[in-house]
């Protein structure tokens, strides 16, 4: 199992869109992925559980996997999150 | 696959789709139908109809926005062991459904999960943020 601090930069935080594409992404992995907020623990292949954070910019999480590609899952998703989701230019 | 049509009043369910679609950045296999307010009823009949005839062979859910309200009514005169209909359809309902019909394999767990989707979507925010703190 690996982690990572993944602190939030795009503007508009985890909200829908943005939890559309991170869910969408963590399904292309066998890994179980995971984001830790504040006490609350989501399973980041779902659209509603992402959401559940409410997590906003300037807010830091932690990403979590484990399974045969988490390195690659965990490289992937953090590379989203500082490409601010593609909705700011 | 699960076939899916939403009926409501006016063009509420047309408008979910499209949020819907611009959230999850994909066309959604999914058909609106709208209550016509000066009509009985009848035309939505034959559309549920000729949906249900269309998709022979295939499970069909129907959303509706209300329970007791008209569309959910006459959807409910469909119910039989391969058609289905879940009143009070809402936006995290609808994500749910379409997050998750692709990995499902039992038709009613399938609608029991969209069903607690939709439900857990709806929250009085302050009492749910004091309740993570």
């Amino acid at each position: 199992m690996i982690e990572k601090t993944q602190i939030i930069i795009n503007k508009l935080g985890l909200h829908a869109r943005a939890a559309a594409k991170l869910s969408h992404l963590a399904n292309m992995f066998n890994a179980n992925i995971y984001l830790i907020y504040n006490e609350d623990k989501v399973n980041a292949k779902s659209l509603l559980g992402i959401l559940t954070l409410a997590a906003s910019v300037g807010n830091e999480i932690i990403l979590q996997a484990s399974g045969d590609d988490e390195q690659e899952a965990i490289t992937a998703i953090s590379d989203l999150f500082n490409r601010k989701f593609d909705e700011e230019s | 696959m699960i076939k899916s049509l939403i009926i409501t009043h006016g063009n509420l369910g047309h408008e979910l789709i499209q949020v819907a679609e611009k959230i999850l950045e994909q066309k959604l296999a999914i058909k609106a139908i709208a209550f016509d307010w000066q009509g009985d009823g009848s035309d939505m009949i034959a559309q549920l109809e000729k949906f249900i005839a269309d998709n022979k062979g295939h499970k069909i859910v129907i959303f509706t926005d209300m329970f007791g309200g008209s569309p959910s009514n006459i959807a409910t005169r469909f119910i039989n062991k391969n058609v289905e209909v879940l009143s009070g359809i809402n936006l995290p309902g609808l994500l749910k459904f379409f997050c998750y019909e692709e990995k499902s394999k039992n038709f009613m767990e399938t609608i029991k999960i969209v069903e607690q989707g939709a439900i857990e979507g709806i929250n009085i925010i302050s009492e749910y943020l004091g309740e993570k703190k």
